[in-house]
């Protein structure tokens, strides 16, 4: 769990920035710090978190905003799904915690590092998802209760730490030439979804789709699946 | 805090909680099928996707720093090596203007 908490710290650090961000938005919506760090706590979702309360401030429609922020972390399903392996075994109460602390980042780490090592499971993903919570929650509140202007941190390259970092996981996961096919299929359609005016959430999800469909294709044409 | 903000937190956690259960339960189901393979491939596809996401309409500065990180990530296979060379390309190609 110690090893998941430390290697998570970098990524951390960047979610931290954006939950600042996140907190001062949401405090000029009319939440309240300690509302801020609730929702952070109990959904546990930066980019429904954003959308929801960017809607509920433009519409002032409670339903709709969640739905909309909700239906963004869609990919979660498959997040989720391909931690089946590494949550084998744990008590239902564990599994439920695990999947509400777990997040991109710290999702993604540890299939990385699992890739490297079998070792690596459920320890690393609970130890991992702890600070990733905990600096979500704590870095939104802090950003409510500031209620500062932030500088423009994406220009020195902030925002693009959180690019790298999934691009040397997806290095992490290359398992070989069989993969290519479907992982330009899954960029190409992403980028094809967000050039066509989508929310990027949906784009991810449809790109996904389109790779396991490419995958299911080579299959079947190498006899692999029936 | 407004009634109006106490459902949002609370319809939002609730949808997100259940989008997470929803999850658990395919996994499960997936992963005794003969579709389990769908799992080994989910999380490859899931980042490649994340990546495509953020390099999506994106000036040039941020694909060259990209392919730096790309680099780097296939030479050492090193989370936080890949992000600090990527993060230096990214700054220094705005420092010069590209």
């Amino acid at each position: 769990m110690k090893n998941g908490a430390i290697a998570i710290l970098p990524l951390a650090l960047g979610a931290a920035i954006y939950g600042f961000a996140f907190g001062l938005l949401a405090a000029q919506v009319g939440f309240p710090w300690w509302g801020v760090g609730l929702m952070s706590a109990a959904v546990h979702a930066g980019s429904s978190q954003i959308v929801s309360v960017e809607q509920f401030a433009s519409t002032q429609t409670v339903v709709g905003a969640a739905l909309a922020g909700a239906a963004l972390n869609l990919r979660y399903i498959g997040i989720v799904a391909s931690l089946s392996d590494i949550l084998a075994g744990l008590s239902i109460n564990t599994k439920l915690l695990a999947i509400h602390i777990t997040g991109d980042e710290n999702w993604a780490l540890t299939m990385a590092e699992r890739a490297k090592s079998p070792d690596v499971g459920a320890a690393f993903l609970i130890g991992s998802g702890f600070v990733m919570i905990i600096v979500w929650t704590v870095s939104t509140t802090a950003g409510a209760v500031v209620g500062a202007v932030l500088p423009d941190l994406e220009r020195f390259g902030l925002g693009f730490a959180f690019t790298a970092a999934f691009i040397a996981m997806a290095r992490g996961l290359w398992r070989g030439r069989p993969q290519m096919l479907p992982w330009m299929v899954a960029a190409a359609v992403t980028i094809v979804v967000i050039s066509l005016g989508l929310p990027k959430a949906y784009a991810i999800v449809a790109g996904t789709v389109s790779g396991i469909v490419m995958s299911l294709i080579l299959r079947r044409a190498s006899g692999v699946v029936a | 805090m407004s009634g109006a903000h106490w459902a949002m937190i609370g319809i939002l956690a609730l949808a997100a909680f259940s989008i997470r259960v929803l999850g658990l339960i395919a996994g499960g189901r997936i992963r005794t099928s003969r579709h389990a393979w769908v799992l080994d491939d989910l999380p490859g596809l899931i980042v490649v996707s994340l990546v495509a996401a953020s390099l999506a309409g994106q000036p040039l500065q941020t694909w060259v720093a990209a392919i730096a990180a790309l680099g780097v990530a296939v030479l050492t296979n090193h989370v936080i090596a890949t992000m600090v060379v990527g993060v230096v390309a990214f700054a220094g190609l705005a420092v010069i203007g590209l």
